[in-house]
C-alpha cells in the first residue's frame, strides 16, 4: 500500500496552535479570539456538537483505576474454574490453563498457543504495558515517544481478542447438553475473566496517548 | 477527503455564555489524535493511506467504496447476520443424540445455567452491537446515498461509533472454531450454516468500517449546512 505523507515538517501541537481536534468526528476547529484552548472552556464541536477537550479529562486517574481493578480480578480469573463438565462418571472443573492443556494434549498445538496468548499473555501484558505508559506519562517524559506510542497502538489492536475464552465457554455450554452422556456448565471464573478483558479495554480507551508527547504547555506546567 | 470552505463566522456556533469560545472550523487541517501534531489535509487516492509524520498513526484512508457500495455491504451484512443467528452454528451428536445449536440458544443456556452476566457480555459483543452497527449503517446510508440527511443524524452516529468499538464478531468467529475443535474430541461435530455466515459477516463488517466514520461525519455536516441555508 502506498503511503502518502502530509507536507509539513515542524510539529506544532494542536493545543499550542490554538486548535481543537474533535475526538468524535475528527473536525479541527480554532478559537476565533486566537486564545489557547484550555480544559474548562466548555467548548463544543461546530460540526457534531460534542464537548471538546484538549486532553482526555482525568485520563491517568481513570487508567490507573481500571488497571488496578483488572489486576485484582486477574487472580480469580485464572485460579477459579471458568467451566465444569459432568457426565455419568463424575464432575470436573476447568480453569483457563487447564483448557489450554487439553488442547495441547489433543494435538491442537496451534490453537493451544492462540488461546494461551489471547487469554493468559495478552491481559497481563496489557496491564504491564499500560502501567509503564501511565508511569512515563505522569513523569512527563519526552524520550522515546515513537516506541511508546507503538506500544499503545499494539495494546489497542490486541485488546479485544482476549474475549475469546468467554465465547468458547458460552458455545460449549450450548453445544454439550447430553444429560448423563455429558454436560458443560459455566462457572463464576468466567465472569471474572470477562471483567478483566473489559477493564483492560476501558483502561486503554481512557489513556490519552498525547500525554506521551509533551508540548511547551506541559513543559512549563511541569517545571 | 476534499477540503471544504470554512463558513463565515455568522453561521458557526453561538458564543458560550460562560467561556465566550467562538469556534471556527478548519477543514484544511488534520490533527493526529495520538500525538497532537498538526498536518495540512491532503486528498487521497482510493486505497492510499496517510500517516502522522511524527508518531506514524493512521490519519486517513482514501475510500474504495461509494456510498451505494457501502450500502450494498450493509445489506449483505444484514443477510449474513440473520442467517448467522437463525441457523445452527454446529450440530453435535453423542450416541445417537443430535444437538444443533444457534448463538441465541447458546446464550440462553449460559443464562439458565447461572451465569447471566457472562451471557450478557457475550451477547452484547457478538450479537447486539454487531446488529446495532448493521441497522444504523442501513439507517444512515439509505437516505445519505440519495443525498438526504436522516433524522437524528448525530445521535445515530455517536451510537454507531460506540457499537463499532465494542462489536467483536471476528473474535467470536475464532472462539467458535476453538469450541468446535475442543468438542470434536468427545463427539462428532458438523459445522452449521451460521458458522460460515459469521465468517462472511466478519469480512463484510471489517471492509465496511475500515475507512472509519470521518467521511460520514463530513458528508452529514455538509448536508446539515445545506439544509440550514435558505
Amino acid at each position: 500500500m502506498k503511503k502518502a505523507r502530509a507536507p509539513r515538517q515542524v510539529f506544532s501541537s494542536g493545543r499550542c496552535s490554538g486548535l481543537y481536534n474533535c475526538a468524535t468526528c475528527g473536525l479541527v476547529s480554532q478559537r476565533a479570539d486566537g486564545r489557547r484552548p484550555q480544559d474548562g472552556d466548555a467548548a463544543h464541536c461546530p460540526r457534531c456538537d460534542s464537548p471538546l477537550h484538549v486532553r482526555v479529562p482525568d485520563s491517568l486517574e481513570r487508567t490507573w483505576a481500571c488497571l488496578l481493578a483488572a489486576l485484582l480480578l486477574y487472580a480469580p480469573a485464572n485460579l477459579m474454574p471458568i467451566m465444569s463438565t459432568a457426565n455419568a462418571f463424575g464432575h470436573n472443573e476447568h480453569t483457563i490453563l487447564g483448557g489450554i492443556g487439553e488442547l495441547w494434549n489433543a494435538g491442537s498445538w496451534g490453537l493451544a498457543v492462540i488461546v494461551f496468548v489471547a487469554s493468559i499473555a495478552v491481559p497481563i501484558l496489557k496491564i504491564a504495558i499500560l502501567s509503564f505508559l501511565a508511569l512515563t506519562a505522569q513523569r512527563c517524559s519526552c524520550a522515546n515517544g515513537l516506541p511508546r506510542t507503538r506500544l499503545f497502538r499494539l495494546v489497542e489492536a490486541v485488546g479485544h481478542w482476549s474475549m475469546l475464552d468467554v465465547y468458547v465457554v458460552v458455545l460449549l455450554v450450548g453445544m454439550v447438553q447430553f444429560g448423563p452422556f455429558g454436560e458443560v456448565e459455566p462457572e463464576p471464573g468466567l465472569l471474572a475473566f470477562g471483567a478483566v478483558v473489559v477493564l483492560t479495554m476501558l483502561a486503554s480507551a481512557s489513556f490519552d496517548p498525547r500525554l506521551l508527547w509533551p508540548d511547551e504547555i506541559d513543559a512549563s506546567s511541569h517545571a | 477527503m476534499t477540503p471544504t470552505l470554512a463558513p463565515t463566522s455568522s453561521d458557526v456556533l453561538p458564543a458560550d455564555d460562560r467561556a465566550g469560545a467562538v469556534l471556527r472550523p478548519r477543514p484544511d487541517l488534520v490533527i493526529c489524535e495520538q500525538c497532537d501534531a498538526v498536518h495540512q489535509r491532503i486528498s487521497l487516492e482510493p486505497g492510499q493511506t496517510a500517516h502522522c509524520q511524527r508518531c506514524e498513526a493512521l490519519l486517513g484512508r482514501g475510500h474504495r467504496f461509494s456510498l451505494r457500495g457501502l450500502l450494498a455491504l450493509a445489506l449483505a451484512s444484514l443477510t449474513c447476520f440473520v442467517i448467522g443467528n437463525a441457523t445452527p452454528l454446529v450440530s453435535i451428536s453423542v450416541r445417537g443424540n443430535v444437538n444443533s445449536i444457534s448463538l441465541p440458544q447458546a446464550l440462553w443456556h449460559t443464562w439458565e445455567a447461572g451465569e447471566p452476566l457472562s451471557a450478557m457480555l457475550a451477547g452484547a459483543t457478538a450479537l447486539l452491537f454487531p446488529l446495532v452497527v448493521i441497522v444504523l449503517r442501513l439507517y444512515l446510508l439509505l437516505p445519505m446515498s440519495r443525498g438526504r440527511l436522516p433524522p437524528h443524524f448525530m445521535p445515530a452516529m455517536r451510537v454507531l461509533r460506540f457499537a463499532t468499538a465494542w462489536g467483536m464478531v471476528e473474535v467470536f468467529m475464532l472462539g467458535a472454531l476453538v469450541a468446535v475443535v475442543r468438542s470434536a474430541g468427545l463427539a462428532s461435530v458438523v459445522p452449521g450454516p451460521a458458522l460460515f455466515a459469521y465468517g462472511a459477516l466478519t469480512l463484510l463488517l471489517t471492509s465496511a468500517s475500515a475507512a472509519g466514520l470521518h467521511r460520514l461525519w463530513h458528508l452529514g455536516g455538509e448536508m446539515q449546512r445545506e439544509a440550514r441555508a435558505p
